[in-house]
């Protein structure tokens, strides 16, 4: 795993990932074969283009704040079974797929906080993941709304 | 007083009253000749008023006659022993005081009023009075099939009111100046005019006033959710409960329906113009009533082998009767309507090919592809949706094999997951198949169950269990991949967000086995793709339901219309009624418009050639 000495080094990290997401949702935009799953896939790819402004912002100013608030977590995402991603994948699947990738980014950061050999860098990682726990919870809201509407 | 002169009770039909104070209605039906008597206290001797179904008047059994201009002291409740006559006026005659008894005869209420010193008969009613007096009368209960009995057949459960229990309930409308049930309704039926017509018991003339705007009256008396519509906001739910206007509708539809009474309006004008319908379900019937109406040709297109819709192949017989949704298209076949089964519009036709044919298009498909929840094992077998599951049983009538070539579903322990009227309906549905033990398996509260209370209070008399802040994560199989049971999770409700809604969080290490021989998946439809592969202009959302202009209906493609689930999502049928209304209007105003455009094209050539 990649060792991180300084903030910048993981705001990169962190810059990166969002870049590498706002890519995957181009790449799928480009490819969805219908109107209605493209401007899906986009949507997808401007909020990770602001998730990304936001970090670059961080990086540049150096201000970031650790909220004591907790994000709600409905953990819709981690008892879902994984999707193939396809050109034709319906909007379920497409939330299916964005739920797991931020989980994951939630995971990877949480994970790094642990290892971190610093305080500040520690209180760095517990941002990015409190951010990525809010993403998930943006797709899982919307899951829970219209998916599971059980009627 | 002579009892015996009491004009204003000349009504040949049923006379009903309560007792104000322990609120127990005195009903005589009209075929049972018990009578009803009252204690009648007559100067400090007591002697008995009858009221009877049939007379014209107050009988008087007593040995001591009422003597002319005589005084009555005293009406006697005789369950609770309190005084009936409720309060003391001026009488409207004489100026002394009177005593008021209220009196309902043919749901007509009539304020009984005795003056206690001369005996003076005077009726005279405020407005305010009659309010008071209305909201004194409970909301009627619709007599039902025996829970016990129900759940070996798939007989109707409500039995719907009687003309009398009808005409009670109509008696309790208060007839506000300005409705507020209308505009509830989302096809805006003139609810308080059908309903005084309930009371005069002019019951045809209530029908048709119904069917002026609704032409499924049947149908939506017995599966809209009026609670959330036009009895949401009726007055008379501010301090007691709504009218039931659902169930009068019913009641009228119902007459109407068994007297023979139901009138097929003669189209006498033809309009050239032709229309196509995609889907018989409850939008699409709307728009081929109302445009038949209007003088056009009209044929619908049904995808199954027997038109209605979801009302056919979603909605179990013991919800609503096949026959009645049979009744009500073929009152459709008679006004003209023609229908073509087994016709998929999209491999079969496409839009393109039909507006070729027509001069305008609605599609009313409907909202059917079944949702899972893409959990672990859900692939396993005996795990149904609920679209399979409830179109075995209700359209291919698998409860009634071998008569009918459809195997059965069989468990014997069957867990429901979703808490809709769709989830109860596969519940309710799987005990009368002889499931040993049905429960449901839903993610939120009591609070936020979505089905109407009516069906959850039904599953529950017929023995449905409920699992409630429950949510399965995982189905466990058998060695020969049959599922035999569901790995679920506590859940509570989060914190409210900033929707104001509280999302159901799972409690960790709170996981447990829910043992089942077989599952049914109800937590929703979506859009079934299969008529826009062949359609790419028809512009959708993303979750794959088409885009429209609200204030038409119109969707991208010009002159083809669009109306119900395949527009909202899962709604109600009233809702996909309302929708077909407005793309109805809309469709006629355009064509008209279209029409008169080429009669005055013609007639500028013509002038032409002259």
């Amino acid at each position: 795993m990649k060792e991180f000495t300084s903030a910048d080094d993981i705001l990169d990290f962190a810059i990166d990932a969002e870049q590498q997401a706002v890519n995957f949702y181009t790449r799928l935009a480009k490819n969805a074969k219908t109107e209605d799953m493209r401007e899906v896939f986009q949507q997808f790819a401007k909020e990770e283009i602001r998730h990304k402004t936001r970090l670059t912002s961080i990086k540049e100013t150096r201000l970031f704040t650790l909220s004591k608030e907790k994000v709600a977590d409905l953990k819709i995402g981690d008892y879902l079974v994984t999707v193939q991603v396809t050109d034709d994948m319906s909007y379920q699947d497409a939330l299916i797929v964005a739920m797991k990738r931020e989980k994951a980014a939630y995971k990877l950061y949480n994970n790094l906080a642990a290892k971190s050999p610093t305080d500040d860098l520690r209180k760095v990682f517990l941002s990015l993941a409190q951010e990525e726990a809010k993403h998930k919870l943006r797709f899982e809201v919307e899951y829970d709304e219209h998916i599971l509407s059980e009627n | 007083m002579v009892l015996n002169d009491v004009k204003y009770l000349k009504y040949k039909t049923y006379l009903q009253t309560y007792c104000p104070y322990c609120k127990v209605s005195f009903n005589v039906e009209k075929n049972d000749l018990k009578q009803l008597k009252l204690n009648a206290i007559y100067k400090n001797q007591e002697l008995q008023l009858t009221l009877s179904p049939y007379l014209d008047v107050f009988d008087v059994e007593s040995s001591i006659p009422l003597e002319k201009d005589s005084i009555l002291d005293d009406l006697i409740c005789p369950h609770c022993g309190k005084s009936l006559i409720s309060k003391q006026i001026s009488c409207g005659e004489c100026n002394s005081h009177v005593g008021e008894v209220i009196i309902s005869a043919a749901s007509k209420l009539i304020p009984f009023y005795i003056c206690l010193k001369h005996g003076c008969e005077w009726h005279g009613l405020s407005k305010s009075d009659e309010r008071k007096i209305k909201l004194k009368i409970p909301r009627q209960t619709m007599p039902e099939q025996d829970q016990t009995l129900r759940v070996h057949n798939y007989e109707e459960v409500p039995y719907g009111y009687t003309t009398e229990l009808a005409m009670l309930e109509a008696g309790r409308c208060l007839q506000c100046k300005n409705p507020k049930c209308v505009a509830g309704c989302p096809v805006n039926i003139d609810i308080p005019s059908f309903i005084e017509l309930i009371t005069h018991e002019t019951l045809n003339e209530a029908a048709k006033k119904i069917k002026e705007r609704n032409v499924l009256p049947s149908i939506c008396g017995r599966v809209c959710p009026q609670e959330n519509q036009c009895e949401e906001v009726c007055i008379l739910g501010i301090k007691d409960k709504p009218v039931a206007i659902g169930r009068l509708e019913r009641f009228v539809a119902d007459y109407e329906r068994k007297m023979e009474l139901v009138e097929v309006p003669v189209i006498s004008e033809t309009i050239p113009q032709k229309i196509a319908i995609i889907g018989s379900g409850p939008s699409g019937l709307t728009v081929a009533a109302d445009m038949r109406k209007h003088g056009y040709s009209v044929t619908i297109y049904e995808a199954l082998h027997e038109t209605g819709g979801v009302l056919t192949y979603g909605i179990p017989e013991f919800r609503l009767p096949k026959s009645i949704v049979q009744f009500e298209i073929n009152y459709l076949k008679e006004m003209g309507v023609r229908f073509e089964l087994n016709h998929v519009i999209g491999p079969l036709i496409t839009i393109d090919e039909l507006l070729d044919n027509y001069d305008a298009v609605f599609i009313g498909v409907g909202a059917g592809l079944p949702r899972f929840m893409n959990i672990e094992g859900e692939s396993l077998g005996n795990i149904f949706s609920s679209n399979e599951y409830l179109t075995r049983m209700n359209l291919m009538k698998a409860y009634k094999f071998p008569e009918y070539d459809t195997p059965k579903p069989r468990g014997n322990k069957i867990a429901v997951i979703g808490g809709g009227n769709v989830a109860m309906d596969c519940a309710r549905t799987a005990i009368r198949n002889g499931a040993e033990e049905v429960t449901i398996v839903y993610r939120r509260s009591r609070h936020e169950l979505p089905a109407r209370q009516e069906e959850v209070h039904h599953a529950e008399q017929e023995g449905i269990k409920f699992k409630l802040l429950t949510s399965p994560i995982k189905y466990i199989g058998t060695d020969s991949y049959a599922v035999k049971g569901m790995e679920c999770i506590q859940m509570k409700l989060g914190e409210p967000d900033d929707s104001g809604r509280r999302r159901p969080v799972p409690i960790e290490n709170s996981n447990f086995i829910i043992e089942c021989d077989m599952a049914i998946v109800a937590i929703g439809t979506g859009p079934n793709p299969i008529i826009f592969n062949s359609s790419p202009k028809l512009k959708r959302n993303k979750w794959g339901y088409i885009n429209v202009n609200p204030e038409t209906n119109e969707t991208s493609m010009e002159f083809v219309y669009a109306g119900g689930d395949i527009v909202t999502g899962s709604a109600t049928v009233i809702e996909a009624m309302g929708a077909g209304r407005i793309a109805a209007n809309a469709m006629h105003e355009k064509l008209q418009k279209k029409l008169n455009h080429a009669k005055k094209q013609k007639g500028k050539k013509k002038q032409i050639a002259k």
